[in-house]
């Protein structure tokens, strides 16, 4: 049961990833039942995922092309387009 | 002048966004300004194909996108992309007999609150930021690009079981980033 931890965090974080055998799911159902520490994992995974997915170009607001790089851009497409 | 099909007018009024677009998959100033050129040249040289189905917007948003997929491709092909099993960094979390070490902490915040927050966006970008080279790649792939593992695998050349061992490395490192730089701070577990 205790040596089951580390293997569960893996498969906390595999569970996001490709589904799980019938036989994993089994054993991190149940080891989840009973363990707080690794419930707490499972749910931490889940949520660096959440937050993750919900980073898009939105919050990169701050981010723009500087006059310079839009300037050479444009020099760029002028003779690329020629 | 403002021709639909003219790559400047797309520069200027769709740049900004293609090029956040390829800094938050690519964090790197110079080679998102190169994704960004590569694709208003493919879309000028391709229009002809823009249907008009979509937004011109989304149209150049999935060129950037094979770009950077490319890129990666070409970019990582012949590198090792391995990171050795042994020297598991997750190991220093767990006794012996696979227990933990250190408890993990229960998060208890919304994630859509606290992902508003800007100071708490800016920690967890800077989380990112930090992660090795190889599970950073693998991580804004996956989560970021929202790519599916196996076109992950095979952009990057290696197998789903190393996929899996970086991901959570890249996590269980970002856990316990955010948890020193945002949940820590006075927080009880």
């Amino acid at each position: 049961m205790k040596h089951a931890c580390r293997e569960i965090s893996q498969l906390a974080s595999d569970s996001l990833d490709r589904p799980l055998s019938l036989f994993e799911r089994l054993k991190f159902n149940i080891h989840l039942a009973m363990c707080k520490h690794c419930r707490n994992y499972s749910h931490n995974m889940k949520f660096i995922r959440k937050i993750t997915e919900m980073i898009d170009t939105t919050n990169y607001g701050e981010i723009r092309l500087s006059d310079e790089q839009r300037q050479r851009l444009h020099e760029r497409l002028d003779k690329s387009t020629e | 002048m403002h021709k639909a099909d003219d790559p400047h007018t797309w520069l200027t009024e769709h740049g900004d966004y293609l090029y956040r677009f390829a800094m938050s998959r690519l964090h790197n100033e110079e080679l998102a300004a190169d994704m960004l050129q590569e694709t208003l040249l493919a879309g000028w040289k391709g229009y002809d194909k823009f249907a008009g189905q979509s937004s011109l917007r989304t149209w150049l948003v999935g060129i950037l996108k094979h770009k950077i997929i490319d890129h990666i491709r070409r970019e990582i092909r012949g590198r090792n992309l391995t990171e050795a099993v042994e020297n598991d960094p997750t190991s220093a979390y767990f006794n012996a007999n696979g227990s933990w070490s250190e408890a993990p902490r229960a998060w208890k915040e919304n994630p859509e609150e606290l992902f508003s927050n800007a100071q708490f966006n800016a920690t967890l970008k800077s989380c990112i930021n930090k992660l090795p080279e190889k599970q950073q790649l693998v991580f804004r792939m996956r989560e970021i690009s929202g790519e599916e593992s196996e076109t992950v695998c095979k952009t990057c050349d290696i197998t789903s079981t190393h996929l899996h061992v970086l991901l959570h490395r890249a996590r269980h490192a970002l856990r316990i980033c955010l948890n020193t730089n945002w949940f820590g701070r006075g927080a009880s577990s």
